[in-house]
């Protein structure tokens, strides 16, 4: 069999797989804390502009935060 | 990562074609992604939903219900986007 190509190939396949876990389990986290910060009463049938931009900015802000919290690591 | 190739000939299930593994894989995946995003929608929407449980779901309970699993999920795409293909 062809066994150094498939091997290549599946790794790929691995390490793709292994980004979209990441990014999947990075949005599903910060949906959820943005929910919980954000969606104070009870959901309606539409969100509030205030409430769109909350949840955007809730995620753009958590990402800021977390490029000073690894900065702030890395220079103790 | 060599155990997937040099294996499998002495395995009984030895027809797993590098597709085959991985579109099993794959569906694995998002079985599994399914069932972790359920999970986060039904404590989400009981939080919101079901504040003081009674005898029985009330109309506007399952009403809210469906409001919220149709918000969540519609957050869930605002988050991506402000992440992934915003300006910043």
């Amino acid at each position: 069999m062809a066994g150094m190509e498939n091997s290549q190939e599946l790794q790929r396949f691995l390490e793709q797989e292994k980004q979209k876990a990441m990014i999947s389990e990075m949005v599903g986290k910060l949906t959820s804390v943005c929910w919980d910060k954000c969606i104070t009463g009870s959901p309606g049938s539409k969100f509030s502009s205030s409430e769109t931009s909350c949840l955007t900015s809730c995620a753009q802000r958590y990402m800021d935060m977390s490029i000073i919290i690894m900065k702030r690591f890395q220079s103790m | 990562m060599d155990a997937f190739s040099s294996s499998s000939p002495s395995n009984g299930s030895s027809s797993a074609s590098p597709e085959a593994l991985m579109d099993q894989l794959k569906s694995q995946l998002a079985q599994a992604y399914a069932e972790e995003f359920l999970e986060t929608v039904r404590s989400k929407c009981f939080a919101k939903c079901i504040t003081k449980p009674g005898s029985s779901l009330s109309g506007s309970e399952s009403s809210c219900i469906s409001r919220c699993v149709d918000r969540y999920i519609e957050a869930t795409g605002i988050i991506g986007r402000a992440l992934f293909n915003s300006p910043r």
